[in-house]
This record gives structure tokens, sequence and C-alpha cells, in this order.
């Protein structure tokens, strides 16, 4: 018995190596997607975004203020434009990103204690650079304001402490709590890294079952060990390694990692094998699960929250094993949840590996029967 | 009965050949068109919202003072954020954290109000989760503003109870307010920016395997692309007359959706329709050669799907919708260059956001022309390659 269960499994590992689309899917696709997939996003953060300034002031503090402009990482001051129409001109040809207006009297106003507005333009087509320019535009506004109001009220004979107590009677500090660079590559690559893994398994799965006989179950029970097995070793290298060369925050337990992956990983498999035989051929499988990569990724509720969704597609997106696997290895791997905070996901996991086995059975049953 | 003859070789042959192909085939016929648009469908109903509402977060009150309770009123009112929970400790809202319930703890320290009040600028902090960026940092904006405020308005009864007027004292709390517009998509809608984007990046997938499916398929049957060729007479139309029946139904599709997203889901549509039509056709064009090209220099019907999905499959990330280009290294700025979703999506935002003038669109335009012709050219000197009559019955070199 235990012979033949080895034997199996020799086999399963001889079929992988023997169909050649196996062999690239689950060896070759997992990892050429995990090299390629990260290179847009490799440097993280958004740096010197040019904008264009129209200085229509002219003084002292319009240049301080587009000076203090300049000095976020973020944005620098590219371009200093005339007139409204001739930066336009600039940002429709995308040399620059955001306009930045100081009007007449900017100085005069913000001496004598009148607001002294400054307006900008930002990109609304793009999200990123949006906010890139409100917060440089409002870090360098609000540091300069202070100042000259705390200049103005120690010169009218308050003293320093009461003077910052009236500017700021209230200190509101924001920490973000992981990714503290905010970096794009550290928010999407662990979450894609995940969805790789079932993406790859399931192609390789179809690849070898689309269409063939289902086999016994000593058989289908050795192929499940040496996918869940090899696709182990890969989320070691995805979720692990890869984060330590892309220089990913990464601060879980790995033991806890594993009481995730592993799950997930007979859930996957278990959902190949219902997949190969719902879709006969394997082009149809390969075809399924490339297209529905993007819109896997949107349901993990890690781009796009969860609570925006509604209620009911968040309930039938359960039914992939992504959905919930993607945020939860996401919080044990980057931000270092214990096992309690992932426990449901784990019984989820559990549970589609069970209906999708299921599911599975049920196929063969009914494609048996005309034959009996 | 005298049979129909057959009719002349030429681009209605290959066509109407091409038709009936997908006519026997269900799974091609529902890939062409019901799969993306239920696929649009589905993205519409995840990005229905345009904005999220009532992201949960945890506030932890120590002060349980006026001021306190008054800070926690203010940040529930924000439209962006809910407060769901409220603990007793940091431990406990960083839980609620790590488990997914929530995005921010606000942290309120005992004795707020009365370090207010003398003078002591005490500090309330926001953990955020920028793990999750977009909620994250949706979170921390709105909660920071909201408490921004609280903050302003004791500010201003500050300055009053010194002497000064109403309206001065607020002129002050904000001594240079920024006044930020977007100049496209001012309501910044994530429908305009997400949905519009992703939906011709997932078309990109079906149009390209599509092409390489009808190529490769074509290739591996028995009579091989010699017969394609037969059936059109010339490279030319038999190229045109196997894309031809794809390119409609791609066409309806990208249209249809767009009809969907400018009609019922409102969004605007502000530049030129003629353009509009023009770039389309030129993107399907364009993405269904690269399909073609990339099956007919494939080995099968597999490999060639795989090919179509390497190239197409992560070209979201490439377009710089969402992580922009200007900050791509030089291998990524290549690659998306020779997408075709790219330009795509660049004169989308150009014509339909921008309203921008055709001078603006023009490069773009040229590098969506430029790689239809590339890929196209490509495409023909394959199919002239391995459809051209090979000497039969020549026996392979052992080797």
């Amino acid at each position: 018995m235990i012979a033949a269960f080895f034997r199996e499994i020799v086999a399963a590992l001889n079929a992988i190596w023997a169909d050649k689309g196996a062999r690239s899917t689950m060896l070759g696709a997992t990892l050429f997607f995990s090299v390629f997939f990260p290179q847009p996003y490799l440097s993280e953060v958004v740096r010197d975004m040019p904008v264009a300034v129209i200085d229509q002031d002219g003084s002292t503090l319009s240049r301080e203020v587009i000076r203090r402009i300049d000095a976020a990482d973020a944005v620098a001051v590219a371009r200093y434009a005339a007139d409204m129409p001739s930066a336009r001109a600039l940002f429709l040809k995308r040399e620059v990103h955001g306009i930045v207006v100081v009007p007449p009297k900017f100085e005069q106003d913000l001496l004598a204690g009148r607001a002294a507005p400054l307006a900008t333009f930002s990109d609304g087509g793009y999200f990123l650079l949006n906010s890139v320019m409100s917060s440089a535009l409002s870090n360098a506004a609000r540091s300069l304001g202070a100042e000259v109001q705390v200049g103005r009220l120690t010169a009218s004979g308050v003293d320093m402490t009461q003077a910052m107590a009236i500017v700021e009677p209230l200190r509101v500090t924001a920490v973000p709590l992981f990714n503290p660079t905010g970096g794009y590559a550290s928010f999407v690559l662990p979450a894609v890294f995940v969805l790789i893994l079932q993406q790859t398994l399931l192609m390789g799965i179809g690849n070898l079952k689309a269409g063939r006989r289902p086999a016994g179950p000593l058989s289908t029970l050795a192929d499940t060990v040496v996918y869940v097995g090899l696709y182990a070793l890969w989320a070691g290298v995805v979720l692990v390694l890869l984060p330590w060369v892309y220089r990913l925050p990464r601060i879980g337990d790995i033991a806890v990692m594993y009481a995730v992956v592993v799950p997930f990983l007979f859930a996957v498999t278990a959902m190949g094998f219902a997949v190969a035989r719902l879709i006969p051929t394997r082009e149809g499988v390969i075809f399924f699960l490339v297209v529905l990569g993007m819109p896997l990724f949107f349901l993990s509720g890690v781009s796009w929250p969860t609570e925006a969704m509604p209620e009911l597609l968040h309930v039938l997106s359960l039914a992939i094993p992504s959905t919930t696997a993607v945020p939860a290895l996401v919080r044990v791997n980057q931000m270092g949840a214990d096992i309690q905070s992932v426990e449901t996901t784990i019984l989820v996991q559990i549970g589609l590996c069970l209906a999708y086995s299921a599911l599975a059975l049920l196929v063969d049953w009914v494609k048996a029967k005309p034959a009996a | 009965m005298a049979r129909r003859p057959h009719l002349k070789a030429g681009f209605r042959r290959v066509f109407l050949a091409e038709l009936r192909q997908i006519g026997a085939r269900p799974g091609l016929m529902f890939m062409l068109a019901p799969f993306p648009l239920l696929l649009f469908a589905l993205l519409a109903v995840v990005f229905q919202l345009g904005l999220p509402r009532d992201l949960p977060i945890v506030v932890v009150d120590q002060d349980r003072s006026t001021l306190s309770r008054q800070m926690v009123r203010v940040v529930d009112a924000t439209p962006e954020v809910m407060v769901a929970y409220k603990a007793g400790t940091l431990a406990d809202g960083r839980l609620l954290l790590l488990s997914g319930k929530a995005y921010a703890v606000v942290l309120i320290p005992s004795r707020t109000e009365r370090d207010v009040l003398a003078g002591r600028r005490p500090e309330v902090v926001l953990f955020y989760n920028n793990q999750y960026m977009t909620p994250g940092s949706l979170v921390a904006r709105s909660v920071g503003g909201a408490l921004g405020t609280v903050a302003a308005g004791i500010s201003i009864e500050a300055r009053v109870a010194r002497g000064a007027d109403v309206e001065s004292a607020t002129q002050a709390v904000t001594p240079i307010p920024v006044r930020q517009s977007a100049l496209f998509n001012p309501s910044l809608e994530y429908v305009q920016f997400l949905l519009a984007a992703v939906m011709p990046t997932v078309l990109q997938i079906f149009i390209g395997a599509s092409a390489a499916l009808s190529f490769s398929r074509d290739r591996q049957g028995i009579a091989g692309l010699g017969r394609s060729l037969r059936l059109g007479g010339t490279l030319l139309r038999t190229a045109s007359g196997k894309f031809a029946p794809y390119t409609f139904a791609y066409l309806l599709v990208l249209w249809g959706a767009d009809a969907l997203l400018f009609g019922p889901m409102g969004a605007r549509f502000g530049g030129s329709l003629a353009f509009h039509i023009a770039y389309g056709l030129v993107f399907v064009l364009a993405s269904q050669m690269l399909g073609a090209a990339a099956a007919l220099l494939a080995r099968d019907t597999v490999s060639a799907l795989a090919a179509v999905g390497v190239i197409t499959g992560p070209a979201f990330g490439f377009t710089g919708i969402t992580f922009p280009r200007l900050s791509m290294n030089g291998f990524s700025d290549v690659w998306a260059n020779l997408l075709p979703v790219t330009h795509y999506l660049e004169l989308r935002t150009d014509n339909i956001l921008r309203g921008a003038p055709l001078d603006i669109s023009l490069p773009a335009f040229g590098w969506l022309v430029v790689l239809a012709l590339a890929y196209g050219a490509a495409t023909l000197l394959l199919l002239w390659r391995h459809g051209r009559p090979r000497p039969a019955a020549v026996p392979e070199p052992a080797r």
C-alpha cells in the first residue's frame, strides 16, 4: 500500500515534468511572473514629480513657499509658467503633473493676517500623482503658515509657548502602521504573489487534468500531496525569499504563514480538480484563468476595500480561495498577525477544500452515469 | 441537384470559414462577447460606490472628556469613516487592525482636554494601516482632516478669547489655505479612474487570446495554414478575413462597455467621439496582431495562449494608471510602450478626461499605429513562412 502510494507520488512528479504545459506553468511561470510582475513598482514611491509654478507675487514669501514645495521628496518645481494657459499646455503634454498658482498680494495678505490662499491643480486622472501633489502642497502651506502666525503673535508680545498653543492647540500626528514608507511595491506585491501562486497552480492542474479521465483515489491523493508540497516550496520562495530580495517589509512568523498557506493550497488544488472537470479543454482552462487574474485581485480587498463592495458579491467571492487567503497572508507576513487573527480564513480554506472535492466527485458521478 | 459553386478565394470566403469555426465552438462564442461583458459587469459592481464610505475604525478614548467625545463625533460624521469599535487600550485596537476588521486606531490620551486648556499642546495620534494603501490613506486623510477642524475650533476660541473678532480669528487659523482642484476627473471617482482602465486591459487579453487561438488552431490543423491561404488567395486577404469577425465582436464589446459607462453609469465624456472610435479600432487591431504574431511564433496552441497570457496578463501595472510611468525603471518603460493598451489608455485619458486637442494625442496615436503595423507585418511574415506550400513527402533528416 505504502509502496503503491510512493509509486503514485513518483508518477505525479513525472507527469509534471513530462507535460510541457504543466512544467512551464508550475515551474517556469511561477518564477517568471514573480520576477516580471514587480518591475513597474520597484522604485516604490514617486520622486520629483514635475510641477509648474505660476508666481504672480514674486515676493520673498512666495519664493519661500515655492522653495518648500520643491523641497518635498515627491515633487520638484520643474517649470515656471507665465500664465494658466501656458501651464495648462505643459500639463496636457505631460511635462508637468501639477500646477501651483501663488496669487498676487500673497505676501501682503499673509503678513496682514488675512488668508493668503494658494491655488493648485492636480491630476485627477492619476490618483497617486493627485495625492502626491496634495500632501506636498499642504505640508509646505501648513509649515510656512504656522511660522508666520507664530512670528506675528510673538511680535505682538505673546511668549513663544503661548503662541504655539494658540496656533496649534492640539497636535494631530498620523502614524502609518505597516508599510511606513507608503511604498507601492510593498503594497501590491505581497498580495499579487499569493495570487500568482493560486493562478499558476490552477493552470498547472488544468494542463494535467483537463479533458482527461479522472484517475483513481490513490493517484488523486498522490497528485494532491505533490502539488501542495511543490507549492509549499514555492510559497517559501515568493512569500519569504522574494520579499527579502526586493526589500519589501516582512515581519510575520513563518509558522503562522504556513498555517494559512497549507489549507489554502489544498483548497486551490481541490478547486483545480473541479475546474479541470468542468472546463473540458486545456486551452479553455488557461484562458479562463489568465483573464480572471485581475478581477480576483480587486475582489481580495487589498486594493479596493471589501466594505465598498455589495455584500452579496463579497459572499459569492468567498468561493475563490484567494479572496480570503490574500488578505490573511498579507496580514500575517506584512503586519505580523498571529494565528487567532487569521483563524476564520483557515476555516474558510478547509471548507472550500471539502466543497470543491465534493464538486469534483459530483461531476465524475454525473459524467459516469450515462455510461452505466 | 447541382452543388453550389465554391465562393471565389478571397476575404469573404475566409471570413465565412472563420464564422463557421466560431459557430462550431460554443466556448469560443462565449469568449467573444458574453464573457467580457460579464467581467465588465462584475468590475462595475465592485467599483459601484465610486468612493468608499463608512470604513470602520477604532477609537481608544482614554480621556472621556467633553472634548474627546466631540472629536469622536466629528470623526464619525465624516462620510468616509465610521467609528465601529471603541477599545480600552491601544493593544486591543491593534488586534482589530491585525484581524482586518478596522483600518485605523485613533488614540486620545488621558488628560487631553486638560492639557489643551492649559496650553500644553497635547498630541492625538492616528495609527492607520498603510499596508492596505487605498483605504488606509483615505482614512488617514479624512480622520486627519476631521481632527484638524476640532483643533482649528479650539484655536479660534483662543484667539477670540484674546480679543480678536471671529472673522479674523478664522482666517488666522489657516493662514495659507490650499485650494486644490483636480484639473480632470474633479470628483475623483474610482469608476472613471479604475473601471475605465481595467476594462480595456482585460479586453486586450481576450483580443490577443482569441487571435492566438484562431491562428494556432489553423496551424495545428491537418491542412495547416496552407488551407487558410488557399481560401484567402493572398496573405493580406487571408489575415484580414480571419481577423474581421473578432474585430467586429470586440469593437462591439469595447463600445458597448463604453456605452454603459457613459450612459447609465453617468461618467462624463468630454472629448471627440470620432477620435475615440478611431483609436478604439486601432487598439483592437493592434491587440489582434500581437496575439496572432505570438501564436505563429509559439509551437502549439497551449504555448501560444501562455505567451499571450504572459504579455497581456500583467499589463495593467505597466500602463501607469496606478503607479505612474514617470517613476518606473527603464525596462518597464520600454515594455509599456510595446503594449497597445498603454497608448490606448493614454489616448482615452487625453481625449475623454482632459478633452485635449488632437495634436497632443498624436504621439500616442502614432505609437498605436506603429504597433499595429509592426505586429501585423510580423503576422504576415510568419503566415507566409508557415503557409507556403512545402515540397511534399520530403522526409525530415534524421537527427
